[in-house]
């Protein structure tokens, strides 16, 4: 329960520095936060509590954790770090034509 | 077990990451390559076509392939029917032309821009093909991150900004997907969307609303429609008119692609029905289709107009399929057709246009008409295509959406529709006639290519000849392409058919 809690927190955190914070790499810090917090939650949520899923022969299948969230949170790890990398790398490039990371300056979020 | 699945993944894929060292040798041998690449991958589209000629005849159409040998629901399944093969050559077609298109239009960093749009192909392909939903999302995001670089790829101000709009949004919405993943694994343990299917309806009421509601935040946000509509029009503007004609035309409808296949064939259209989301996505569908007249009406950069009418013509496709009777599923799936071709035409037309203009503003168009009249010309037609006038296939697909509208009763919607015609004429007309008016003191280098590169302008043009004319063809032989979108219907009917071809045999 403690962790759908966490995650819900975390998650509007993340969303309201997206929505409030003045400076294009902060939101994409919330951005960051809002992804850790799935990630966390998944990885929460189906934890059964046994051993790592390593297989060497000797294990049978119901004393080990399910291996799949964590292969698919690997892959959600890649694609979040691409993702704010190449964030990263257009508010440099917005910087260099305006000096300035605030998001007022592209029209806001909501602001077409 | 079919081999050419994987292919048509793969083969854009592998040419996207042999580009860059073929272009480190010359540039010759990327454009041979690139140029192989392309028709290799459309002639697999067309190899699958004629090879299962039969079967697609007669609605027994089902390929599958099991990557890594994994018998489902353990690993991924790449899976073509009906529905899947529509949208498949929708893209193959669209992609070809773009590409050849871009070989004339885009003069410089083509490494670069090949190897993005080779990776949008791929993309785009895995999506249509995909019968894992975890493998979905990270098609979705590969489609993403590929396509915000080709946004910025003007490497202006205004493109930038546009990319970071995109990506904040695309990305949040690929978060709620991801939620839904996440809800979908922990609540059934499969991934397979055939045997979520299978096991969907064992869930309680509140699950099921859960983990809709995200996936529908998800693909709405990324597609655009009406609340999050702020980053579109940027978007699809700002840059080069084959990436514009790529997002609005092709990419815009991979999504719809999405939306039908999880809401009919993996939740079941029941979910939507027994939520009262259906009614919901009804009225948002049709407010965004109004906005997005109302805001293309408003606009006075010409670009940004023809993004506007995307958003309209979206909210219009959604709002049919979710009356989810045959006629209205066929009318929307025959809007998916023409608003593609219609929007895929009119971009590039306008990116040939724009190349002698100062703007892209309304009143930078004057005078274009007498300078490029076959293009103009073309640009006319489709234009009148998209207000519905009769030989295009503009108006078969808005008489069929009329038809459906009235037929089951949702009279809102036939007046959305007909009120959208005329506002479309209306938004229209004014580029039109704002072409043909005479320059009063145009001082000759007006019309000098503006940009500093040199088009080389025959292939561009005949990119936008031939997608003028397929709007011309398609419109008067529309009936042609009932036939396949009935077997489309068949399968978005019938969830079950896509169940038992994947986990059966």
């Amino acid at each position: 329960m403690i962790n759908n809690f966490v995650f819900v927190v975390l998650f509007l955190l993340g969303f309201y520095a997206i929505l409030v914070k003045k400076n294009l790499i902060k939101m994409v810090i919330g951005l960051n936060i809002m992804e850790g917090s799935i990630f966390f939650w998944f990885i929460t949520l189906t934890d059964r509590g046994k051993m790592i899923p390593i297989v060497n022969g000797t294990q049978v299948a119901s004393q080990l954790n399910d291996p799949v969230p964590q292969a698919l949170i690997l892959t959600g790890i890649v694609i979040g770090a691409s993702t704010s990398a190449f964030l990263l790398t257009l508010i440099i490039e917005l910087d260099k034509f305006t000096s300035s990371t605030n998001p007022d300056q592209i029209g806001g979020m909501i602001e077409d | 077990m079919n081999i050419t699945l994987i292919l048509l993944i793969i083969v854009p894929l592998v040419t996207a990451f042999l580009i860059p060292f073929v272009d480190v040798f010359s540039n010759k041998a990327r454009k041979i390559l690139v140029a192989f690449s392309t028709l290799l991958e459309f002639s697999i589209g067309i190899f699958v076509i004629i090879s299962n000629y039969s079967s697609i005849t007669n609605n027994s159409f089902f390929l599958k392939y099991y990557l890594g040998n994994w018998i489902p629901p353990i690993g991924i399944t790449l899976s073509m029917d009906m529905l899947s093969l529509f949208f498949s050559t929708l893209i193959s077609f669209s992609l070809l032309f773009i590409v050849i298109y871009s070989i004339g239009f885009i003069g410089h960093h083509e490494g670069k821009y090949y190897v993005l749009l080779f990776l949008i192909w791929a993309a785009m392909h895995g999506i249509v093909l995909t019968g894992d939903i975890f493998n979905l999302d990270v098609f979705l995001e590969l489609m993403l991150i590929t396509s915000a670089p080709l946004v910025a790829f003007k490497r202006d101000r205004n493109g930038t900004e546009a990319a970071i709009k995109y990506m904040f949004y695309g990305t949040i919405g690929g978060l709620f997907v991801f939620i839904g993943v996440v809800l979908v694994y922990f609540n059934l343990g499969t991934l397979n969307f055939a045997d979520i299917a299978q096991n969907f309806n064992s869930l309680n009421i509140f699950s099921k609303k859960l983990i809709s509601v995200f996936f529908l935040l998800g693909i709405f946000i990324k597609m655009g429609v009406f609340p999050f509509h702020f980053w579109l029009s940027k978007a699809h503007s700002a840059c080069p008119s084959s990436i514009s004609a790529l997002l609005s035309g092709v990419i815009v409808k991979v999504y719809i692609y999405v939306f039908i296949r999880l809401f009919w064939n993996v939740f079941g259209y029941n979910i939507l029905q027994q939520t009262g989301l259906n009614k919901i996505i009804f009225v948002v569908a049709l407010i965004s289709t109004v906005m997005g007249h109302i805001m293309a009406l408003n606009e006075n950069d010409v670009k940004r107009m023809l993004a506007y009418s995307t958003i309209a013509n979206l909210g219009m496709i959604i709002a049919v399929l979710v009356i989810n009777t045959k006629l209205a599923l066929l009318a929307g799936l025959l809007h998916v057709l023409s608003h593609l071709l219609m929007k895929v035409s009119l971009f590039t037309t306008t990116g040939y246009i724009l190349q002698f203009t100062p703007g892209h503003k309304l009143e930078d168009l004057k005078g274009v008409a007498y300078k490029n009249v076959l293009i103009f010309t073309g640009f006319t037609i489709v234009a009148g295509g998209m207000i519905g006038l009769p030989p295009m296939i503009g108006f078969a697909s808005k008489w069929y959406i009329l038809k459906a509208f009235i037929k089951s009763g949702y009279n809102w919607g036939s007046v959305i529709t007909i009120g959208g015609s005329i506002f479309a004429f209306v938004y229209y007309i004014r580029y039109i006639i704002s072409g043909f008016k005479k320059l009063s003191l145009g001082p000759p280098e007006r019309f000098r290519l503006i940009l500093s590169v040199f088009y080389r302008e025959r292939v561009v043009t005949d990119i936008a000849f031939i997608f003028v004319i397929a709007v011309i063809v398609v419109g008067v032989f529309y009936k042609v392409a009932l036939g396949p979108l009935e077997g489309a219907i068949n399968v978005i009917q019938n969830p079950s058919l896509y169940i038992e071809g994947i986990l059966g045999g």
